[in-house]
């Protein structure tokens, strides 16, 4: 998908959720590794997807509309 | 491409209601980044400003402000209601509407043609209601004011209250409510398990009572986190979502999945979430209690602002809107009343409250010729004067711009202050992520043990397991962390020293000038006009053969016609000591040497020499016995004229250029602060020395022509010190700009456009000593601020952190770091304010010599009501 800036949000957005998930995933498989309980692992994923989501959206977001709003301005100057 | 962006490129101010910590800032600047053709964007916390630099054929003012709105935060417009006459429903709508509205800072515009009043909404700073009236003119249709609108800085005092009426409702739903969970909670817990009955802690009914309370006042927090959240920007609003909800949904899981693995009935922490919303809205009470007083200051200046004129047209008096008077109309004014605009008297005296501009605390006595300043007060007479300097050219207006400009900048301190402030959020919430996964993969099996209770409470966590004992120390690190305190330390002091040097007369032109000004070591005074009056006048009167006064008569008849500074002097020496005016017959001006005149005494003539020694001897005159008194009096560096009468000496007449007032006393006052005083001049070394040996300057830079003034500031710079120069603000210019801090003594109506880092308002050099001091004051302010916010948070999170439990088996609740949190940001908040009773020892009792003045803006106001 091209990235402009009117979708620019939902990139970043879906940028943010894919590392989330990768994240989570990453616990639940460390956590299985680990013996956990179903309740530890579900709910440690669950908590680390949130707080990845929080530190990822924010940072994840603007460098995707930088991005474009460059890839705007090179565009016009052509 | 690029030179028709150029083109576009324009630069707005919009008010910003709402904020609350420097997350909001990092929130609104990102938020106004990411709308397409916003160039720059700078916001402000304390002043509640956006500065914005857009390319206005890309986006407009509207489309900010709705930006700014979408994302939790009010843009307080100003409504101002015009009477339009001429106006006909269905077609002037489509007429007036489309030309205000093109207006950059028109947000909407209503029409009631029953009563013919056109209703707009618009951005004071950006379009003034002046302009909308011009816009609606110019289309043909008459416009009056109609004087019930409501400015930018009532509606901000509209939402402020309604911030604190909104939080003060919330406390009385979270406070009772908080405590009842809380006693419930504990009620099995000695000693309230004697009294309280046995159902109180059924977690149902605790479910019940805290529910509402997240809905309720909790609501806030969720709603303008997922605001920011979905256009990627965080503020502190998330760290309380993520804490309450965190602590709500194990609480609910608990309760009614009471197997799940999350501790169990024994670990619902409804009384977690239900005092954290309770702290926090105590927090949120606090600050809006006390955010508004640190900008007081500049609402008393604003305040002062008359809104109507009486204007004489056609000779009748029609009163229009202060901000509508045109340089060239006469205006009246009646005792009591303000002066709307800067300009001259016509006709008619009075004496003006001026001190709000001079710092004269005596009203000064105004007649025709006479200059009167915007925001002044007519006390006694009525006058009629021309109006010179209208809206934003009056002195007030100037004032209030260097004021507001000084309270909108950032000090380069505060740079590492924005940079912590900007990326705490996401830090702690990583923090807490790294956290969370410390104690769930290791902390837990390493350090936990069954006696493991909460900090000041006598709940246990025995049967808490990994998952719930790791999630509640995230949480809690969430929590206490108080991004806003570092935020708010540079902001908020600087706003209150910037309002604070304005009571004083002393306009910092920007926050880095208070910066530089309290770091100043060295403080170079420019001789004349600075420290002197820069007037010469008649110091010693030294009679030979005749009377002194009489001696005088003659020198003046001599002089009257000259117009050299010296002759001016003595002229103006002998009419105010009483002198008899003698007829002048003939005067002949000798270059180098004096003025030679034939004075007509009744009958008789005298022939009058006035000038230097080589005047004497070259005509004849023995003046030995005159010799000593001549050279002790240039000893102490007063130029002395010869008098000689009919070709005998008959006296001596000294001319200096006198100190002023108080030049001593700030000399002393500098001095005593530990700066290093040195005083510049282009005079001669001998004049200097002696001025200086009057004033207890030991560093003397004499001779120095206007142009060197900058070379000598530079030399000192070079040699390690920092430097303040205090000149006049026109010659010494160079040498201003040159310093680490410019000290422009102003004339009051000329303020903006003297060069310079800090504007002195008053005419008083002891001013200087007053700047450096609350500059000093104002870092003093900033670092202590500093120190606590970098403090606490250093301190707290680590200890939510868990690092303190392997070794005493407690960590901190989350309802207890809710409290720390508050307390943190609410101090810095209260520090600040001790500027409030601030007073330069410059300008106190006894300081520097000279007895208090009163406060010029504060007693001003005190007089305007």
């Amino acid at each position: 998908m091209r990235v402009t800036e009117a979708n620019a949000g939902r990139i970043g957005a879906l940028a943010a959720g894919g590392g989330s998930s990768l994240a989570a995933l990453a616990f639940f498989a460390a956590a299985s590794l680990g013996g956990y309980g179903w309740v530890a692992r579900l709910g440690g994923a669950g908590w680390v997807f949130a707080l990845s989501m929080i530190i990822l959206l924010p940072t994840l977001m603007p460098l995707v509309r930088e991005r474009a709003v460059k890839r705007g301005r090179h565009s016009a100057a052509d | 491409m690029a030179t028709t962006h150029e083109h576009h490129r324009r630069e707005v101010t919009i008010p910003v209601a709402g904020m609350t910590c420097a997350a909001c800032v990092r929130k609104v600047e990102k938020a106004l980044k990411g709308i397409p053709g916003v160039q720059e964007c700078t916001v402000n916390l304390s002043a509640g400003k956006a500065g914005v630099v857009y390319d206005e054929g890309v986006c407009d003012v509207p489309q900010m402000a709705r930006r700014i709105e979408e994302i939790g935060y009010e843009v307080p417009a100003a409504r101002t209601d015009l009477l339009v006459l001429g106006m006909t429903p269905g077609h002037c709508e489509f007429v007036i509407g489309p030309a205000v509205r093109a207006l950059p800072g028109v947000r909407d515009v209503t029409f009631n043609f029953s009563t013919d009043i056109v209703s707009v909404e618009h951005l004071e700073s950006v379009t003034p209601a002046a302009e909308i009236k011009k816009a609606i003119r110019s289309l043909g249709y008459e416009v009056h004011d109609r004087g019930e609108g409501e400015d930018t800085a009532d509606r901000e005092r509209k939402l402020r209250r309604a911030e604190i009426r909104r939080q003060q409702i919330n406390m009385l739903i979270a406070w009772p409510l908080g405590l009842v969970i809380m006693l419930f909670t504990f009620s099995s817990y000695a000693p309230l398990d004697s009294f309280m009955p046995s159902w109180a802690d059924d977690k149902p009914l605790l479910f019940a009572l805290t529910t509402p309370l997240v809905l309720g006042p909790g609501r806030q927090f969720f709603i303008h986190s997922w605001n920011g959240l979905r256009r990627g920007v965080t503020d502190m609003n998330l760290l309380y979502a993520t804490g309450i909800g965190a602590a709500y949904g194990i609480a609910v899981v608990n309760t009614f999945f009471p197997d799940a693995g999350f501790g169990g009935e024994q670990a619902t922490f409804y009384e977690a979430a239900a005092l954290l919303i309770a702290f926090i809205v105590l927090g949120r009470y606090l600050e809006a209690l006390t955010r508004g007083r640190t900008s007081e200051a500049i609402r008393k200046l604003i305040r002062l602002r008359p809104r109507t004129a009486t204007v004489i047209r056609d000779g009748a008096e029609v009163e229009i809107a202060a901000d509508e008077v045109v340089p060239g109309d006469v205006i009246l004014v009646r005792p009591g009343e303000a002066i709307p605009v800067d300009g001259v008297v016509l006709e008619g005296y009075s004496a003006v409250d001026e001190s709000l501009i001079s710092g004269e605390s005596i009203p000064v006595e105004k007649s025709a010729g006479d200059e009167v300043i915007a925001g002044s007060l007519n006390k006694t007479g009525a006058f009629r004067f021309e109006a010179r300097r209208v809206g934003a050219d009056t002195a007030l207006a100037q004032i209030i711009r260097l004021v507001e400009d000084a309270q909108t900048t950032k000090a380069p301190i505060q740079a590492l202050a924005d940079r912590v402030a900007g990326n705490f959020i996401l830090a702690v919430h990583a923090l807490a992520l790294a956290v969370f996964l410390f104690w769930f993969f290791a902390g837990y099996h390493w350090f936990f043990d069954e006696s493991t209770r909460l900090i000041l409470t006598p709940y246990k966590l025995t049967d808490l397991e990994v998952f719930g004992f790791a999630l509640l120390v995230s949480v809690t690190v969430l929590v206490i962390s108080c991004p806003c305190a570092v935020g708010l330390a540079t902001p908020a002091a600087m706003m209150a020293g910037a309002g604070k040097g304005a009571e004083y007369g002393v306009l910092f032109k920007g926050a880095d000038a208070v910066e530089a000004m309290s770091r100043i070591d060295t403080v170079v005074l420019d001789k004349t006009g600075t420290l002197t009056k820069g007037q010469p006048s008649v110091t010693d009167v030294i009679a030979g053969a005749v009377s002194g006064e009489h001696l005088l008569a003659l020198a003046a008849a001599a002089e009257r016609n000259s117009e050299h500074p010296l002759g001016e002097a003595i002229v103006r020496a002998a009419s105010e000591r009483g002198a008899a005016a003698l007829e002048t017959e003939s005067f002949g001006s000798l270059p180098g040497l004096g003025v030679e005149a034939s004075v007509r005494e009744a009958e008789a003539r005298t022939g009058v020499l006035l000038g230097n020694r080589a005047l004497m001897a070259g005509r004849g005159v023995d003046a030995t016995a005159l010799s000593a008194e001549a050279e002790r009096l240039e000893g102490e560096g007063k130029t002395v004229m010869f008098v000689a009468a009919d070709g005998a000496a008959a006296g001596l007449i000294a001319v200096a250029d006198t100190l002023k007032e108080t030049s001593a006393a700030a000399v002393r006052e500098l001095r005593r602060m530990g700066l290093e005083v040195v005083m510049l001049t282009g005079d001669n070394a001998r004049t200097a020395a002696a001025i200086a040996a009057q004033l207890g300057i030991e560093r003397v830079l004499a001779e120095v022509p206007p142009g060197g003034k900058a070379d000598e500031v530079r030399r000192l710079q070079e040699a390690g010190r920092r430097v303040a120069m205090v000149g006049d603000g026109v010659n010494d210019a160079p040498a201003l700009a040159q310093a680490d801090a410019g000290v422009a003594i102003g004339s009051g109506s000329d303020v903006a456009r003297e060069t310079g880092s800090v504007v002195l308002v008053r005419d008083d050099v002891l001013d200087v000593a007053a700047a450096a001091q609350i500059a000093r004051q104002t870092m003093r302010l900033v670092r202590q601020n500093l120190a606590w916010a970098f403090g606490y948070n250093a301190a707290a999170i680590p200890l939510a952190a868990g690092v303190l439990y392997p070794f005493t088996s407690q960590i901190v609740s989350p309802e207890l770091a809710a409290l720390l949190m508050a307390l943190s940001s609410f101090s810095v908040t209260m520090n600040t304010l001790r500027m409030h009773g601030y007073r330069p020892p410059a300008r106190s009792a006894g300081g520097g010599g000279e007895a208090a003045r009163e406060r010029p803006a504060a007693r001003l106001v005190e007089a305007a009501r």
